[in-house]
């Protein structure tokens, strides 16, 4: 067991620096931070929201975008690198197992992820902390209620994102274990996110009556395989509301994030089984 | 004792185009390769070798057949725990250096940290690599490349290792250390299967060699009683003159031999290349 984590660690390890190398991601981290950092400038697009509101929303959008787009492109990249440039052939001719490879890889990736959830949401702490600070000296001077933000929610809403990203890294992973190029893999790992974005509806229509039990049956299969990645956007309620979010919701979403992360890790390794390399 | 491969009636069909239309890649072949012997396993491309070799290292399922590495099935990471792979056109992370990529080899091949430093050291002296090792891999020339594969396919002191085109697009000299290294690991007991287009290399390192064409085993056995015609002789003769010649002849036909053809011994290219680029490394 230790053995086999020591060879994990060291394909997770390798991936990351990697990753941390490739151009796209220093792209996509600089235009997340231009974006979080910006926000402040285009306050005066707001329509009527309080001005924290909306500094945070346009960090959490920027999060969103790219997080996905480096989610889904940068992990596809990663494996099919190791495939098509045969290092691959090279590392599974050790004893490495394919489970302990592929997830060498995940785990590379999610690191990654990590990183760049981590610095999007320092920079996103960093604008809300200035603002607050002189929302406050004005409403001190004007005797109004000052608009506060909580670090705590940020803190937690940053790792239910990095959370969200691990869900696609890992659906996209089981997609390029079964992929035969890159493009296949990143369209239908997009297309996966996009689903998983409106995975609500089809939960909402699950419990609904229907006089068709293929289309319950479709339905009930949808909600179930695909992740619902609206849940993990819950932002507002806890950076910006105090307590808007009740005890356990966290917890829940969390421990859904981990089972899901963990079925398409596994689903992954299933499928790259089969392949040849 | 068990050999250190054995293929048994090894069959690998792909499917190809929409149709899922059968190749057959590999057909039918058997191999026992001994231990502690240097094997070649020749052919032309698209012959089967590759495919072959990949069954042996499971990177590729078999469609029939049975394969085992030192008794045990070839799938399993045991087997690939005493195993080491070259493979052909070998490429590496490029921003790691020769060293760190060594050492990464090492831990995923089961090395224990405590062993790692001396085990990466022997093998970066054997491939002749150790004053390259801490520039990175994506400065080193093609020999160096295949110098820095060899190093990590044989960090873990494997007792098998296998080796696919280790020698292309390699110039003579580069060969040619590629070539001492394989005779090192002979010399250490090791069993190395050497896969080569470079049929002068073969016939000098190998013990025993097997031909395939077109999936199919062709010729299997050792390199001498293979090459040897063993109802022709060659007489490598100094300062014959015409009257010794005649002389000579004349005696061979008294005991019922005949010459038929006397010609001047020749020295290879590569023996020539070899001379005259004295010292010259790619280092």
């Amino acid at each position: 067991m230790q053995a086999s984590l020591q060879r994990i660690s060291w394909i997770s390890r390798v991936t990351f620096l990697e990753a941390v190398r490739q151009r796209f991601f220093a792209f996509l981290l600089v235009l997340g931070a231009a974006m979080a950092l910006s926000s402040v400038s285009f306050r005066v697009l707001d329509f009527g929201h309080g001005e924290l509101k909306f500094i945070a929303d346009f960090g959490f959008g920027g999060m969103f975008l790219f997080g996905s787009v480096l989610a889904v492109v940068m992990t596809a990249q990663l494996f099919f690198s190791e495939m098509d440039n045969k290092t691959a052939l090279t590392l599974l001719a050790k004893p490495l197992g394919r489970g302990e490879f592929l997830l060498g890889k995940f785990a590379g990736a999610w690191a990654v992820l990590g990183v760049f959830v981590a610095v999007l949401s320092g920079l996103l702490g960093l604008v809300l902390w200035a603002r607050e600070q002189e929302l406050m000296l004005l409403a001190e001077q004007t005797g109004k209620v000052p608009a506060t933000f909580s670090a705590g929610g940020l803190a937690q809403f940053a790792l239910l994102q990095w959370l969200r990203l691990g869900v696609v890294a890992a659906i996209v992973l089981a997609i390029s274990a079964l992929a035969r190029t890159f493009l296949y893999a990143v369209v239908v790992g997009a297309l996966a996110v996009v689903a998983g974005q409106l995975q609500w509806i089809a939960q909402d229509a699950v419990l609904k009556p229907s006089e068709s039990p293929a289309y319950e049956a479709v339905l009930w299969l949808t909600s179930r395989l695909l992740p619902n990645l609206q849940q993990f956007n819950i932002g507002d309620a806890l950076v910006l509301s105090a307590g808007g979010v009740e005890a356990g919701a966290v917890l829940s979403v969390v421990l859904a994030g981990v089972a899901y992360v963990v079925a398409y890790v596994f689903l992954g390794t299933l499928l790259f089984r089969r392949r040849e390399i | 004792m068990s050999s250190a491969i054995s293929v048994r009636h090894l069959t690998k069909d792909f499917r190809v185009g929409l149709r899922g239309l059968k190749l057959r890649a590999v057909d039918d072949v058997s191999l026992e390769i001994p231990r502690g012997q240097v094997y070649g396993l020749l052919g032309p491309n698209g012959c089967g070798k590759s495919t072959t070799l990949k069954i042996v290292l499971g990177l590729v399922s078999a469609t029939a057949g049975e394969v085992s590495i030192l008794g045990c099935p070839s799938a399993t990471p045991e087997a690939r725990r005493r195993t080491g792979f070259l493979p052909e056109a070998p490429y590496f992370h490029k921003f790691l250096t020769g060293r760190e990529l060594v050492r990464y080899c090492a831990r995923l091949s089961g090395v224990a940290s405590a062993d790692v430093a001396a085990a990466v050291d022997d093998a970066l002296a054997l491939a002749a690599m150790t004053e390259a090792a801490d520039r990175a891999v994506g400065t080193y020339s093609k020999g160096m490349l295949q110098r820095i594969g060899f190093a990590q396919a044989v960090v873990h002191d494997p007792e098998l290792v296998i080796l696919d085109e280790p020698t292309a697009g390699v110039d003579p000299v580069g060969a040619s250390a590629i070539g001492r290294m394989i005779h090192a690991m002979r010399a250490k007991g090791k069993t190395v299967v050497l896969c080569s287009h470079l049929l002068g290399q073969v016939e000098q390192v190998c013990d025993r060699v097997a031909i395939m064409d077109r999936g199919k085993l062709v010729l299997e056995g050792r390199v001498e009683d293979v090459l040897s015609r063993r109802d022709r002789h060659v007489l490598t003769v100094e300062a014959m003159t015409p009257a010794a010649r005649e002389a000579a002849e004349a005696a061979l036909a008294a005991h019922g031999a005949k010459v038929t053809s006397v010609t001047h011994p020749r020295r290879s290219l590569e023996d020539l290349f070899r001379e005259l680029v004295t010292g010259s490394r790619d280092a």
